[in-house]
Formats: structure tokens, sequence, C-alpha cells
């Protein structure tokens, strides 16, 4: 892209995807060697009289990666197609991945996770599993648009936030489950054993000397590496396609794909904080209070993964990697055409309703109306909307206390206040992803439309 | 009290006046020189400009009875109790009063009156004569009626009675003796020295004229004669750039704005189903030569996308304003279609000018979604 052709853009990528692979191999090699000393190799098969334990496997993959390093290094295009994802996956890849894929896949893959929990905090599986994924990003690496949009500078933290958050959901995973196991057999969570204290000084704040001074050291090295990227003056008449916002803000940007600004600008944020301040006088479960733990908390847990997980981390990835110019999707192969074509024509759920559905025009106060019965026709002409989204916020509370145990325990406990209060703020987070896939899916734009009034929801 | 440092010639000619008849007739004065006079002298110079601004001439030794006045004692002591008295009024009081005992009876009084009492016996014998520019008279009541019943005290049981801080107020000398108390020795009493001109009677001194050179030396001096001066230099210095910086700032280096209105060519030069976007840069604007509502017309869409305020891009392919931001989508009349934007794009007004040409005026906007579009205002049929 961007004017230089695929072996020149090979040979730039040559040198860092060798580093890479060098880099995964080390990494391998080095879990070998932990795994072997400390005597935590796990047998896999019995072969004649030696076993294979995850140790040699973690050095096989050593040296598969060691064997991959000078392909990569190679910068020769035959070569490296050794090492990329095959053009037909690719394909597939781009072509089923759209917004609805992904925001779906990603809360199948999470409950997935989560029911699966106690298979995947094993080490030996998430040691797999990220390899796969360092391996599929590294394979990823040859394709000139994948390779565009992970390596610019805006958007390297965001690779590593994936990573990251990754890591630490495993780590919490791992420890609460440990915990669980406990509990089970009835021992105390481990934090309550582990009641060793040490010193503030000079313990602790040795500990966060260094590691002032090496994430000091390692952002010069990155500010150095990494420039700022610069785009030209600002101008009021000239906006840059496609226009992002700061990363950590991309899942507001999202949001604002689906709502009016008004709604997903000031009153959702706000509900976000109001919802995370009201937590303390909401939460009557004490239990959790120091340790990890999934089974003790579980709603508290899926609500928060829910929240964070999906309607942040995931839209901010959505975001950074998949969204292009004019905001429309593109898949992580796929070439960022600012002329893609995407036929939409999205209608609100009042042309639905009327016009499609009952097939009259919708109803409209006569020219010169006085303000109020243009108000009233307003309301009448939106009155399908309005009243969904106020039996949605008024009636599914009541319905999922009649309905399901746990509501109704939670009601039973925390009074009628307190539960719609918990409840609206529930349904309010639930009505993003049913936005979103009411965008998707029917080309819905807003339940309730008086862009006279500014009111859209 | 409007004139409080200047003798009006009136009263300085009094005072002059009341020295010679003070000098020639000593015992005018008599009944004030053994009264407790040079209280209610200093209680009549608070009361009274003329004989405020004469206390103020007093000598160093007797500032003691400037004091006094300052108190809210008032005007009458002879009245008052004397325990009230305070020690630099008891101290006055006693020094008066061995002048007064100690030189001959009339060239004493002459003598007690030159050195301070002089412009005050002036601005008394005025209060008495009745002269202008006095305060009434029951602010300061003339020593000479306030004094006569009462006994006489002595100075020096004045003075032992302030230092004691006794109660029982100062006795006459008989009255010590009776009581058995030491009499102080007087003192040789000297003649009292001249007190010194007031400021405002002295002659000015002419200061010299300064010669250039010695001008800018000074100048130099004040500027950099010291560290203290320098720091203040160099803070005036660094005040005034930052005040010239702000007023630079005040006047940013950015373009003016473009006209609100202006001309964007004749209605001939837009072909059917154009878009003119070369006025996007300078003034936010599309011109539009396209059917709405099944009328052909020439109409200016604004480029602010209703959703976010971005600002969107023509899509010459598509054939719609595609907004990079959110991916609202509008088409070619200004209709929202797509992406989340509420309402169609809005319209500038638009007329055909006296030359002939279009002439767009960007201070009027109509809105779709009220109904404005229908304003001949909006467009120009073609």
């Amino acid at each position: 892209m961007h004017g230089h052709n695929e072996a020149e853009f090979l040979k730039e990528v040559a040198g860092f995807l060798g580093v890479y692979y060098l880099a995964l191999a080390a990494m391998n090699m080095t879990a070998a060697l932990y795994v072997w000393k400390s005597g935590k190799a796990l047998r896999i098969v019995k072969l004649g009289g030696t076993a294979a334990t995850t140790a040699h496997l973690w050095l096989l993959l050593g040296l598969v990666f060691l064997l991959m390093a000078p392909l990569g290094f190679s910068g020769d295009a035959a070569t490296m197609r050794l090492v990329s994802v095959p053009e037909s996956f690719r394909e597939i890849i781009n072509v089923a991945m759209g917004p609805m894929v992904y925001t779906v896949g990603s809360v199948v893959g999470l409950v997935v996770l989560f029911v699966l929990r106690r298979f995947f905090v094993k080490p030996t599986v998430a040691w797999i599993g990220l390899n796969a994924s360092l391996l599929l990003m590294g394979l990823s690496m040859t394709d000139p648009d994948f390779a565009d949009i992970v390596r610019k500078a805006d958007n390297v933290p965001i690779v590593g936030l994936i990573f990251m958050l990754g890591f630490f959901t495993w780590l919490g995973a791992y420890r609460a489950i440990e915990n669980d196991d406990r509990a089970k057999r009835g021992l105390p969570p481990v934090e309550a054993e582990q009641r060793e204290k040490v010193l503030v000084w000079p313990d602790l704040v040795y500990i966060e000397l260094i590691c002032m001074v090496f994430l000091t050291a390692f952002l010069l090295v990155w500010a150095i590496v990494l420039k700022a990227p610069l785009e030209e003056p600002a101008s009021a008449v000239k906006t840059p396609n496609p226009s992002k916002a700061p990363w950590y803000f991309l899942g507001l940007q999202e949001m604002l794909v689906y709502y009016d600004p008004w709604m997903a600008g000031v009153v959702l944020p706000s509900l976000i904080i109001v919802g995370l301040a009201a937590i303390p006088y909401l939460d009557f479960n004490k239990k959790g209070n120091g340790y990890y733990t999934i089974d003790e908390r579980k709603f508290a847990y899926v609500m928060f993964q829910f929240g964070f997980l999906l309607l942040w981390v995931t839209l901010i990835v959505m975001g950074t990697f998949l969204r292009g110019p004019n905001w429309n999707f593109f898949g992580p192969y796929e070439t960022w055409d600012p002329h893609k074509v995407e036929a939409l024509n999205n209608v609100d759920l009042s042309e639905f309703f009327w016009i499609r559905w009952l097939h009259m025009p919708r109803p409209k106060a006569p020219d010169g109306a006085g303000i109020l019965r243009t108000l009233a026709m307003i309301v009448y002409r939106e009155s399908p909307g309005i009243v969904l989204l106020v039996g949605y916020l008024a009636i599914v509370p009541h319905a999922l206390v009649l309905g399901s145990r746990f509501f109704r325990d939670l009601f039973a406990r925390m009074g009628f206040l307190r539960y719609m209060v918990l409840a609206n703020l529930l349904l309010m987070m639930m009505l993003l992803p049913i936005k979103m896939i009411c965008r998707w899916g029917f080309n819905l734009k807003y339940f309730v439309a008086i862009p006279e009034y500014m009111l859209n929801f | 009290m409007s004139d409080k440092n200047k003798m009006s010639v009136a009263e300085i000619l009094a005072a002059a006046r009341a020295e010679k008849a003070g000098a020639a007739k000593p015992t005018s004065d008599a009944n004030s020189a053994d009264g407790p006079s040079p209280v209610p002298a200093a209680s009549d110079a608070h009361g009274s400009p003329g004989a405020e601004s004469a206390s103020e001439t007093a000598p160093p030794e007797t500032a003691p009875p400037e004091s006094g006045p300052a108190k809210p004692i008032g005007p009458a002591p002879a009245a008052m109790p004397r325990a009230s008295m305070s020690v630099a009024e008891m101290l006055a009081a006693a020094r008066a009063g061995k002048k007064a005992e100690a030189g001959p009876s009339g060239s004493a009084a002459a003598k007690r009156a030159e050195p301070k009492g002089a412009p005050n016996a002036a601005a008394k014998a005025q209060a008495e004569t009745g002269t202008p520019a006095k305060k009434p008279p029951a602010k300061s009541p003339s020593p000479g009626t306030a004094t006569p019943g009462t006994a006489t005290p002595d100075t020096t049981s004045i003075l032992a009675a302030a230092r004691q801080a006794a109660k029982p107020g100062p006795i006459s000398k008989a009255q010590a003796a009776a009581l058995g108390r030491p009499v102080a020795p007087a003192k040789p009493a000297g003649p009292p020295p001249m007190p010194e001109r007031p400021a405002h009677l002295r002659p000015r001194e002419r200061a010299p004229e300064p010669s250039r050179r010695s001008f800018f030396a000074s100048f130099a001096g004040v500027l950099f004669g010291s560290s203290l001066a320098v720091g203040f230099s160099s803070l005036f210095v660094t005040h005034l750039l930052w005040a010239l910086g702000f007023a630079r700032f005040m006047f940013p280096n950015i373009l003016t704005e473009p006209p609100t209105i202006f001309k964007v060519g004749f209605p001939s030069d837009y072909g059917p189903g154009q878009v003119e976007t070369k006025y996007v840069a300078q003034f936010g604007v599309w011109v539009v030569r396209s059917e709405y509502n099944g009328q052909t017309s020439i109409y200016a869409l604004r480029t602010v996308c209703t959703h976010l305020g971005c600002t969107p891009n023509w899509l010459e392919g598509e054939q719609k304003f595609k907004c990079p931001c959110h991916g609202s989508g509008f088409y070619k009349d200004g209709i929202n279609f797509e992406g989340p934007a509420p309402r169609p794009l809005e319209r500038y007004a638009v007329r055909v000018a006296d030359d002939g040409q279009i002439e767009v005026d960007k201070s009027r906007k109509f809105n779709e979604e009220m109904g404005q579009w229908k304003d001949p205002a909006c467009y120009i049929p073609v």
C-alpha cells in the first residue's frame, strides 16, 4: 500500500518478523526450561520408556519458531508465503467478518470461555492459546493491509492491550478458580492463608523504584521508536477520513454510531458513571472481599465482564482495527477503500410501523397547526417507539421477577427501589447491543425519532 | 479641621500680636498661668485647627503634651477628676507649673507662653474675643474660666501621683508638707529652646537644576543601583514583555472570517445533477443542482453533518455525502438515509443577484424537518 509494491513491503516487515519469531522461540524454550526445572511438567503421552511432557512440547514449539525465524528474515515473497496465512483463509475471514459476526462472535466466545473456564485457565491450555494468538498475528503480518493497521503507531498500544487484557483476565480467573476449588473442599481462600507481610520500606519502595526506572526507560524507547503521528493542520471544513477518537474513546465513538450525540455523548456516559457509583449501594453480597472468586459472586463477575470486555474493550478493538474510511466496517485483511459501497438505508421505527406495516403515511400535523397540536401529532407518530421503550424499562424488570427465581431473590433482598435501579441500569446497558443488532440486522435507525426537538433514541 | 497644616494669615497675625501683647502685658495671662493652663491648651489644640497646627510646632522636649490630645479625654480637664489624666498630661502640667513658679510671675507667664503656648494663647485670645475661624466654645472651654474654683495642685504632687499611680489626686505643696510627703527640689529652670520653625513657614529649598548627565546617572542608579533595583527592574521588564505578548495574543495570526454573503457563479454554470465542491474549503458550502420533491432547483447545502458536526465528503461514484466520523450518509438532495444522522443537511439562503449570479447567504439556514425547505429563499428553480 501507499505507493510501494509487495516486495518492498515484505522487506520492510522481514526484519520485524525474524526478530518476532526468535522472541517466540526464546519464550517457549524458557518456558520449557522452567517447567522442566520446577518439576511442573505434565505428562502428555507415554512413548515406550520415556514420557513426553509439556516441557518437551514447549521445546519442540521453540524449535519450530526457531526454524521460522530465517524464513521471516528472508524478505522473499516465495519464502514468506510459507509463514503467511493462506490467501483463501484471508478471503473467508474478510467476507465472513462483519459487525454482526464480530460482536455476536465476541459474545459467544466470551460465554464459551466463561462456561469452560476451568479448562481454559489451566496453564498449559492458556500457554497454547497465547502461542496460537501470537502465531496467528505473526502469520498475518505478511498481509499488507493487516500490517498497515497493526503497525500504525496509534494502534500499537491496542495490540498490547489485547494481550495484556487477555493475560490479566486469565490471571484473575485462574486465582478465582483456585479459590473456588478450595472453597468446595472447605478450605479458606489462598489470600487468607498467605498472611506473610513485608515492609513498605525497603521492600515495596525498592520494587516501586525499580519499576519506575524501567517503565521510564521503556517509555523513552517507545517514544523514540514509534513517532507520534502528527497530521496536517486542523481545518473546520476538512475532516480526516476515517476520523477516529483517541483509542480509549473508541467505544464511545462506536456508541455514537447507534445513538444521537446527545444520548451517546452525554446521557449514556453519565449513566455509566452513575451506575458505577451506585454499585456499593446495590451490591449486598459480602463475599469475595479481599480474595479472587467467581462462584461466590457470579452475577457481579458476569455483569462486569460483559460491560467491560464486551461493551468497552471489543468496541475499542473494533474501532481501532475494523473501522475504516467513512466509518465502514472492514475485515482484518481488507484494503481500506474509501469508496467501499455499503448499501444501507436506515429507517426509523415509526416508518417501519406506519409505512411498511400499516401501509399508510406517517401521521403529520397539517401545515400551520399550533405547537401543541404539532407536538401531539409527533408523539402519536412516535408512539410505537415510546411504548416499546417505556415497556422495556418498566415492564421487563417485573417480568424478570416473575419469570426468574434469581431475580425474585434479588427483589426480595433489595426491595422495590433498589431493585428497579439495578434492573434499569442493566437494561440500559443491554440496550446498546440490542440497538446495534437492530441496526445491523434490520437497518433500524431510531426507536424514537423526534428530530424536531433533538430527541432521538 | 479641614485645614490642619496651614494657619490662615489672620491666625498668624493674631499669633504675632498675642506674642507681643504677652511680652508687654504679662499679667494679662496670669490667671491661666497658675491654673493648669497647658493641659487645657493642649485640649484646646484638639478642638481648634489653628491651635493644633501651633502645637505641632512645639519643640521635642514638649512632645508629651501633644500625645495628650490624641486621647479622647476631651476638652475639660479642670472639670474632670485628676486621676483620669494621662501620665503625659500630668508631666506636661508639672513642667508648665514649675516654669510658672520658677520665674517672676509676669515674665514666667510670658516665657511659658513663648515656647508652645504662644499660638495657643493667640488662638485662645481669638476665641475669647470672638474672632472668626473658631470652633464652638463648648468644645474648647477657655482655661481662664474653667480653673478658678478648684484648688491648685502642686506639680510635684502631680508627678508623685502619676508615678505611684495613686488613686488620690495630686495635692498642693502645703498639703504635702502637712502629710509629711517629700517635696521634690525644684529643678533649675533654664530658658527653653526655641522651637523649630514649622515646615510651612520655612522658605523652600530650590532643587538644583539637574544636568542631563546627572539625570541619566541618577536614572541608571534607580534602575541598576542595587541588586534590589536590578530585581525590580527585571521584574518590570518581564511584566512589560508579558503584557506586550498578551496584547499580541489578543490578535491571533489567523485568516479572517470569509464573508457570509458571496457569489458562486451563474445558474447556467451548473449542469444537471452537478454537485459543486470547490466552495467547501473556503465557505463550507456545496452548491447543488438537483431534484427535490420532483422540482429541479439549485440550492446550497451546509457542509456540517447533522449528527456530530464533522464535514462529510461528496462521493461522486456513490452519489452521496458520507461522513467519515460515524458513517452518516446523505443523498444528493441532503436527505439523511444511513447512519446515525437524525435529520437532513441544512440549506443556506440563495438568490439570484442583480448581476445574474447566484448569491449565497450563510446567515440564514433552512431545516427540512421544520418544513423550511418550502421557503423559496432557499432554492433557485431551474
